[in-house]
């Protein structure tokens, strides 16, 4: 144990060190920052983890751009948009836009991603971001034809997030792989160094073109790989790193508390709930959740103010809905939300026949102190639980192969301010569906297909009420994140969890 | 007062039992007293758990996380201060000395019942049997101890049952080495031979003329591989693969703490010294025992 701290200490100690002479700073100007978790693959479309958004926005653009603050629709790699029917969108493209190799800008480009992405067989990570997209064909030069396969009405939500826009003369000749180690777009920032495991390094694209995302003022962005919360603070303490992010609460508000940092806490879309088994797919027997009650006394047993005030903190908020409360369609009033009373848990639980409570697993892949102070709510009202902490791939298998009783899970939507992202995720008999409800699954294919705002919402909102009511979930609360940085850098972080190098800047 | 005249030359000849001889070892041993001493205290306080504990260890109160403890500036109500769930630090230092004490005596006893009986049968009947055993001790000595223990608690799950079994089929290669080595000293005595002669049973002799002639090197292998369970328990844990939370284990604790080393770090501190304290007094006392026991310390 003591040996094992005592490495670790070291290791960090010989990191500093090495590094050290990379000097990285203001006089530099250039920007340190730390990332978590390994990137499998810097191509946007071969991966699909929060670190992959950030890389995406800096290094590529989409045709469409949604300001984060207004949740306006801006032109970006396209000018304007019209639909000319339910399926087909005719986008105008912006003239004079040059790639980081040189190659121009052109329908062709959009035509040529559009059409590999689209493609099953090629094999894009998270095939809801593109699997709406039947094909794209070029008008002239300058305007294209999106045809979507069927009526989706979050098109422009999804063109102005995931999808962007490859050269084609060099994504024909490299593909993902190549792509990967020596990245270009037509983004803010050029990666000029890929090293896999150990950093990015992103510069300044001189000719960036006239963009919402606005011209990128920081010369360099030096991203590395540091998996450890504290070897990060403790870079950021000897000044080889001058931001970093996910910052846990406890230590941002210890952070808060020291001069130099700038420690400031933004909501995410991120949501954290409790799946649990009600269709029976597990091989628990006999399994308590197939009854409404028991799921009922779950959501009952939590107090999850307490969780959001004492753990969370910042700006996470109680959640009773099976979406973000921003998302569109996501109608918190049509949700049934359950208060914290232990005693009705209780009751519930002995209605069910289970007054002496019942033994069931309980998986986690994060936040293992949230899902224990979870498990410790649920233990207090007899639901005793036999903890278990995985990796996100093993428990999404086992999720899939539907022998998760009960487990702790969070969905971050990919920052898509709409709640086809989530509810419709989980709840339309898909392999992550552990209800398997067909009036849910009903309002909900309607929902996702109408193009008749009113008509969604109004969908979206029996759907809720539908899952909320018989608790086939217990939705707890909404992620934060907290971003620490040097005070010499000026920047406002926003409130969907990705980092963005162009609002950056040296004060 | 009349008959106290002692022949000297008798006072000579009698001196103190060999009970007595005995006792002045043990109580004469500084290291023995310290490593027993410290072993029994915290053996009782295992025991005594739930009269010892002021609160509840599994009571998790979110609005009284992370209180220092008193000497830091805390309050007599948690004395060694709360952990990130706001549970009461000293009274999960008290359960988890159960779990830790626990995982040593029943993974040494299991792995001391398997690695005596194949030193000893190895070093006593010698041939193909010692071959066998030699080569079962060379294929587990070539396993590394953590990273098997690790793959077997990922497939099985973690828990306390499979944390101790593990660990206990695990260790047994150090007891099988020293039993095989000091039974093939022993065998050759004069006292073994007139067992054979007299013709007493083979178990016979392995029980009363083999057993208690090694047992001292046994006694120290067993407090050895005690320390070495502890602390291998406490490794898993705090790589989330031993010991599930909520049972308080103190591997658990550190590594619950390590989020907040930078800020609090008597959460690690606190567990790691505890930790140190016991597998140190282990050590102390089976070197102590080793020492009066041993053969050439009687005489």
């Amino acid at each position: 144990m003591t040996l094992i701290s005592m490495k670790s200490t070291i290791a960090a100690a010989a990191l500093i060190a090495s590094v050290g002479t990379t000097w990285a700073d203001k006089a530099n100007d250039t920007l340190s920052v730390a990332f978590t978790k390994e990137l499998e693959n810097v191509d946007s479309y071969f991966n699909s983890s929060r670190e992959g958004v950030v890389m995406q926005r800096a290094v590529w653009d989409g045709l469409i751009y949604r300001d984060p603050v207004t949740n306006e629709y801006k032109g970006n790699l396209a000018t304007s948009w019209e639909w000319i029917d339910d399926t087909t969108l005719e986008l105008k493209l912006r003239e004079g836009v040059k790639f980081h190799n040189g190659e121009d800008f052109n329908a062709d480009d959009v035509v040529f991603t559009v059409n590999f992405v689209a493609k099953e067989e090629n094999g894009v990570k998270t095939q809801r971001n593109v699997n709406w997209m039947k094909s794209a064909e070029k008008v002239d030069d300058y305007t294209v034809r999106i045809l979507l396969k069927d009526k989706f009405p979050a098109a422009i939500e999804f063109l102005s997030g995931p999808v962007s826009m490859y050269p084609n003369e060099y994504y024909a000749e490299v593909g993902p792989s190549g792509m990967g180690l020596k990245p270009v777009g037509t983004g803010p920032y050029k990666v000029t160094e890929v090293v896999p495991g150990q950093h990015f390094v992103l510069e300044k694209y001189e000719n960036y073109h006239d963009s919402p995302k606005g011209q990128p003022s920081i010369g360099k962005i030096d991203i590395r790989t540091v998996p450890d919360v504290n070897t990060q603070l403790a870079e950021l303490f000897s000044g080889t790193l001058d931001l970093i992010w996910q910052v846990p609460a406890d230590q941002a508000e210890k952070m808060a508390a020291m001069d130099g940092f700038t420690v400031a806490n933004e909501s995410t879309m991120r949501v954290g709930y409790l799946s649990m088994d009600a269709a029976g797919r597990s091989s628990m027997e006999p399994n308590p959740f197939k009854d409404a009650k028991v799921r009922q006394a779950v959501n009952h047993a939590i107090d999850r103010k307490a969780l959001v005030d004492n753990l969370l903190k910042g700006k996470s908020v109680v959640v009773n809905t099976p979406c973000f409360p921003s998302q569109f369609g996501c109608v918190t009033d049509a949700a049934v939300a359950y208060e914290y009373d232990p005693e009705k848990a209780k009751a519930l639980l002995a209605e069910a026949g289970y007054a002496d409570g019942f033994t069931t697993e309980f998986y986690a892949y994060r936040d293992r102190e949230y899902a224990e102070a979870i498990a410790s709510y649920l233990n207090a009202v007899g639901i005793r639980t036999d903890f278990k902490m995985l990796q996100y791939s093993a428990l999404r298998d086992l999720n899939m192969k539907g022998e998760v009783p009960l487990a702790f899970l969070t969905w971050g939507s990919y920052s898509i301010n709409d709640a086809s992202a989530m509810v419709s995720q989980f709840f339309k008999h898909g392999s992550l569906d552990d209800a398997r409800d067909d009036q849910a699954k009903a309002d909900l294919d309607i929902a996702d297909s109408s193009t008749d705002p009113a008509i969604r919402k109004e969908h979206y909102a029996k759907a809720i009420a539908r899952i909320t009511g018989e608790a086939f979930w217990a939705p707890m609360f909404s992620y934060n994140t907290n971003y620490v940085f040097k005070t010499d850098v000026d920047y406002t972080p926003t409130a969907d969890e990705v980092l963005r190098f162009t609002n950056m800047a040296w004060k | 007062m009349a008959n106290t005249t002692v022949d000297p030359l008798l006072e000579d000849i009698t001196g103190p039992t060999p009970g007595q001889m005995l006792r002045r070892r043990v109580f004469g041993h500084q290291g023995l007293i310290i490593g027993a001493v410290v072993v029994a205290v915290l053996l009782v306080i295992a025991l005594l758990a739930p009269v010892l504990a002021p609160h509840d260890p599994y009571v998790q109160n979110l609005a009284m996380r992370m209180k220092p403890p008193v000497f830091l500036g805390g309050t007599w109500e948690h004395p060694l201060g709360t952990d990130h769930l706001g549970r009461d630090y000293l009274s999960r230092l008290i359960y988890g000395a159960r779990v830790s004490l626990l995982i040593g005596v029943v993974a040494a006893t299991i792995s001391g019942a398997i690695g005596t009986a194949m030193g000893v049968a190895a070093g006593y009947f010698g041939g193909r049997v010692d071959a066998v055993v030699t080569f079962l001790v060379n294929v587990r000595l070539a396993m590394p101890v953590v990273l098997v223990a690790l793959a077997v608690v990922a497939i099985l799950g973690g828990s306390l049952t499979v944390v101790i079994v593990v660990l206990g089929l695990l260790l047994w290669d150090r007891f099988a080495v020293v039993m095989r080595a000091s039974t093939r000293q022993v065998r050759r005595r004069e006292y073994v031979a007139a067992a054979q002669a007299i013709g007493a049973s083979t178990p016979r002799i392995l029980l009363t003329e083999i057993m208690p002639n090694v047992l001292n090197n046994l006694i120290v292998v067993v407090t050895l591989e005690m320390a070495h369970a502890i602390l291998l328990e406490a490794t898993l844990s705090f790589l989330g693969l031993g010991v599930q939370p909520p049972t308080p284990s103190w591997g658990l604790m550190v590594s619950e703490g390590k989020n907040m080393m930078l800020f609090e770090p008597w959460l690690v501190l606190i567990p790691g010294a505890v930790l140190f304290v016991l597998v140190l007094a282990i050590n102390l006392m089976g070197d102590g025992l080793r020492d009066v026991t041993a053969p050439e310390n009687r005489s």
